[in-house]
């Protein structure tokens, strides 16, 4: 498993691609999840209760920013399958999508928008976003783990 | 003369009828100054003053009952705020609807200035705050269980449920939600805080104590 982290992260566009992902994915779900406010002071804050959910939000982005330029790697040298990618992608996005409604600005803005459709959706992603953002980790695992077996056969990695 | 008794009668009856028809409709009306504001919201229609009137600041509180970034200010900052600037006297708070999360939200704003009429705004307030549970629209704010929150207050059920089940405060929610849109409030909590002068200061979302202080005190 080192092999295969020393074979993508040493390489200086990976390992930046993943600092890019980790840290854009963190400041966003922090600032939408209330955990950073940037106006009219920057002050960061944790409100006792909301413990598990800024966890989840480390989880998250720190999965995604292993396993999306990972899979990256994956095409780019092999030209393999996007099947990973996508599986990635999609737990990224419905991780981050949990939640990122509520009663803020993007509640505020899907529920203007889209009407009644809009609260349903907006009310369903706040009342189940820890579930959400736990099953979105799960795939980000299951598509870290397949895409490390994957980089072993393909690299022919021996340890 | 025949003949003006008639008219006479119809301009007696229509004077009663008259009467009649402003004094049933006055069961319905309420005392409000429509000309209170605070900076550029109109905060008329929305909650009773909490602590001094002639408090110097003024801080406007947006919110929606349903809103769980809400109960965190509320429980969080909300009791600092109160101590250190509400209960000594240094500002007051007026807290305007913008109820609009979810079905039961307007509701349960109505349901605040039913309490209202009996002057338990901010018992019946705080009773949806502590209440409040975790999902939108669970029923933990339907109707049942508004008048479950009146009942535990020992609010006069009658008048309670003749005033929630008429809708009679449902033009004074969209009124403070439109409130809120005018005034450029895109999520709850939003607050303004607003001085003597009218400068207002705005801040979204549940911030911390520490941000409400330092605003409040440099406008103090």
């Amino acid at each position: 498993m080192l092999e295969i982290f020393k074979l993508v992260f040493f390489n200086y566009k990976f390992f930046t691609l993943s600092v890019i992902i980790f840290s854009s994915m963190m400041v966003t779900l922090l600032l939408i999840s209330e955990f950073i406010f940037l106006e009219p002071y920057f002050v960061t804050h944790i409100p006792p209760g909301s413990e598990l959910g800024f966890i989840l939000i480390v989880v998250l982005s720190t999965l995604s920013a292993l396993v999306i330029p990972m899979n990256v790697f994956r095409i780019s040298h092999f030209k393999n399958s996007k099947q990973k990618i996508s599986g990635s992608i999609f737990g990224s996005i419905i991780g981050s999508a949990a939640g990122a409604c509520s009663c803020g600005p993007i509640g505020f803005a899907v529920i203007s928008t889209f009407g009644s459709v809009g609260a349903t959706t907006t009310a369903f992603l706040t009342n189940y976003e820890i579930p959400i953002r736990i099953f979105a980790i799960l795939i980000l695992f299951i598509t870290y783990f397949t895409t490390i077996k994957s980089l072993k056969t393909e690299c022919k990695v021996s340890f | 003369m025949n003949k003006k008794g008639p008219i006479l009668g119809i301009a007696i009856i229509s004077i009663i009828i008259g009467i009649a028809v402003s004094v049933s409709s006055s069961d319905e009306s309420f005392d409000v100054d429509m000309t209170q504001t605070h900076g550029s919201i109109s905060t008329s229609l929305g909650s009773p003053i909490l602590g001094n009137p002639n408090a110097p600041i003024t801080i406007v509180e947006f919110g929606d009952y349903q809103c769980h970034q809400c109960y965190n200010w509320f429980h969080n900052t909300k009791p600092m705020i109160i101590r250190d600037y509400i209960d000594t006297g240094k500002a007051n708070l007026i807290f305007v609807d913008f109820a609009f999360l979810g079905k039961d939200s307007p509701k349960a704003s109505q349901a605040t200035y039913c309490a209202d009429d009996q002057n338990m705004y901010w018992e019946y307030h705080n009773s949806l705050y502590n209440s409040q549970e975790s999902k939108i629209d669970s029923g933990w704010a339907n109707s049942e269980r508004l008048k479950a929150f009146a009942f535990n207050l020992n609010l006069d059920m009658e008048l309670f449920n003749e005033c929630l089940d008429s809708e009679k405060y449902s033009k004074r929610v969209q009124y403070n939600s439109q409130q809120a849109r005018d005034n450029g409030v895109r999520g709850t909590p939003g607050f303004f805080i607003v001085d003597s002068d009218f400068n207002q200061k705005q801040i979204s979302g549940a911030q911390p104590f520490s941000v409400f202080k330092k605003i409040l005190d440099s406008m103090i």
